[in-house]
């Protein structure tokens, strides 16, 4: 992200463009595994002369990889103890077992984790058990889980660790966990609320269940979920701490990887403190499997690819374009990049957009008088880019998750079926961001 | 010795039409394990077993790919797995099918055919023709044994 600006010669551009476009559609197309890909293009960026290693790791911004790295170490050895099934079972007999207040807890759960954690890992636990309370009540599980895939994809926009695009405007804008809390966070809760009044008029008004299967739920035992209690003390001690570092790493002068890697060593440290070597070695291990490496991988390329276009001057060119179509106005350019932001991350992933629209929208900080103009652009980018994933079944990682234990539970979500439903919900989700945004700083 | 010698040739088999109802019944009273099920062409499509059973009467939630792996807090009572149970009884046997487990051809060894039951935790194992996919016997773990052992004498 911190290429050169001075414009290249034509042909370099053009050449960076092309490979550029070449990588896009490649990941689009998902015949090749995207970290491969990303991969592939960032070597050739170099080798093609475009940029040079030195300039392509500068351009790989560690703090964002840091930071995901150490928050799916944390989340690795959490979901170890059963809190994630302790807190869906916990939430739904708050309830007494209603299935509309199951359906409403349990998105507040995802939402909330979510929110904190990877949205893909708090599925993955959350969807298992929801799952076994719907087949228990004899109620449809398709409500339920397209509800969660939207808590998973708001919630994780309520935070700067809570959705990738996110890590990644933090990271390059130095705006802080708490910019995010307080930019987001109430727009979220509205957004969230809003949410849950179609899934109620379109399924929640027609759940029932019989007082016996009811009587099943209840009588789940969610202290018998956690499994490790030791481990689950540790696990919320480091959260919280490395929460509470986010929140003050600002006045610490500290940045968020430094939070969440010294956070994933100390849970670490703690949890295999005692241990004999062998099993430390096995443990430590393990956690490390569980880091998403194709994700890191791409992050990784991706960056390096969108810095080689960035130092050829092409993305200055595209946001002197959009401001010129937007007549250099900040409320035109913040709702071209929300509702663009949105529709594009529906469809194609947003990870790779939003890594481009960092630097486009930087560089149009002249015009709005340095980068503290920006501000209203990034949350628009935010919100478009994290919302608009809601919008078709392939539009965030956790939505595929969902959709995979549906058909593996005999209850498949279709494509179109889902798109029908949630591309309008989610562009009401937009609609609210675009009042929000327009109200707060337009 | 290859599975053609040590295969049972007839043994009782399932339609895939059949009902899990009809399945349950001839394993408990026959006290069988597997029961392969074929075609109306005698060619093999899978095997229904004890664990096909013990899968249907557990949650969903529970047996599927990266399902619940704790069940601890969960206390259903015999009433409820066995209401499960029922509830499925008319679903056929198709829908509960193990296809990934391991068949042999009369050709297999019988070196092969142990590794094959060591290896998939499985006691006995279906003979399928290469060239017609039809069933041509099952091998169970007795019969491998008593022929080691000269019981079958």
């Amino acid at each position: 992200m911190h290429g050169s600006t001075e414009v290249a010669s034509a042909g370099t551009m053009w050449l960076a463009a092309i490979l550029f476009v070449i990588t896009y559609g490649v990941v689009m197309s998902e015949k090749i595994n995207r970290a491969i890909v990303s991969l592939v293009a960032a070597g050739l960026m170099i080798i093609l002369g475009i940029l040079n290693q030195e300039a392509a790791i500068r351009g790989v911004d560690f703090n964002t990889i840091g930071l995901l790295i150490g928050m799916m170490l944390i989340v690795a050895i959490t979901r170890q103890s059963g809190i994630f099934q302790f807190l869906a079972i916990w939430s739904a007999k708050k309830v007494n077992a209603n299935p509309w207040g199951i359906l409403v807890m349990i998105s507040l759960v995802t939402a909330t984790t979510s929110a904190f954690l990877d949205n893909v890992t708090t599925v993955l636990l959350v969807v298992p058990v929801t799952l076994l309370i719907t087949e228990e009540l004899k109620v449809k599980p398709y409500p339920y889980l397209f509800a969660m895939i939207f808590a998973s994809n708001i919630g994780g926009t309520a935070t700067l660790i809570g959705d990738p695009p996110n890590i990644m405007i933090g990271s390059a804008t130095g705006l802080t966990f708490n910019d995010f809390a307080y930019n987001l966070t109430p727009a979220i809760l509205v957004i969230m609320a809003a949410t849950l009044v179609p899934i109620y008029f379109i399924w929640g008004r027609h759940l029932r269940a019989a007082p016996e299967d009811r009587q099943r739920v209840m009588q789940f035992n969610e202290y018998e979920a956690i499994t490790d209690v030791r481990l689950l003390k540790q696990c919320l001690s480091v959260i919280g701490l490395v929460i509470g570092g986010f929140v003050f790493a600002h006045g610490l002068g500290l940045e968020a990887a430094t939070v969440a890697m010294t956070g994933a060593a100390l849970l670490l440290l703690l949890a295999n403190f005692g241990h004999d070597p062998e099993h430390q070695s096995k443990h430590v291990l393990d956690a490390f499997n569980e880091v998403e490496w194709i994700t890191i991988f791409f992050f990784v390329g991706l960056f390096i690819v969108v810095s080689g276009v960035e130092s050829t001057g092409l993305l200055k060119l595209l946001a002197d374009k959009m401001l010129a179509l937007t007549g250099g106005s900040l409320t035109a350019t913040a709702m071209v990049i929300l509702w663009s932001s949105a529709i594009l991350s529906a469809i194609i992933d947003n990870i790779p957009f939003v890594a481009t629209m960092i630097p486009l929208i930087k560089a149009m900080a002249p015009t709005f008088g340095g980068p503290e103009g920006l501000m209203p652009l990034w949350w628009a980018l935010s919100l478009g880019a994290c919302l608009g994933g809601n919008g078709t079944l392939v539009g965030a990682s956790a939505n595929l998750v969902v959709a995979g234990f549906a058909e593996r539970a005999g209850q498949p979500i279709r494509f179109v079926q889902y798109t029908l439903m949630a591309f309008p919900i989610m562009l009401m989700s937009i609609a609210i961001s675009t009042v929000y945004l327009y109200w707060r700083y337009l | 010795m290859t599975a053609r010698t040590l295969m049972n040739p007839q043994p009782m088999t399932l339609r895939p039409t059949d009902t899990v109802a009809t399945a349950t019944a001839l394993i408990l009273s026959h006290h069988l394990r597997h029961l392969p099920v074929i075609d109306a062409q005698g060619r093999y499509v899978g095997t229904f077993s004890i664990y096909s059973l013990l899968r249907l009467t557990l949650p969903k939630a529970v047996t599927m790919k990266e399902g619940l792996s704790d069940v601890s807090f969960v206390n259903e009572s015999t009433e409820d797995l066995a209401q499960r149970l029922r509830e499925r009884g008319n679903e056929p046997v198709l829908n509960w099918l193990s296809t990934e487990a391991p068949v042999m051809h009369l050709e297999t060894s019988s070196m092969e055919i142990m590794l094959l039951m060591l290896q998939g935790r499985t006691t006995s194992i279906p003979v399928v023709d290469k060239s017609n996919q039809r069933l041509e016997g099952i091998i169970s773990f007795w019969d491998v044994f008593k022929k080691l052992t000269g019981e079958d004498a």
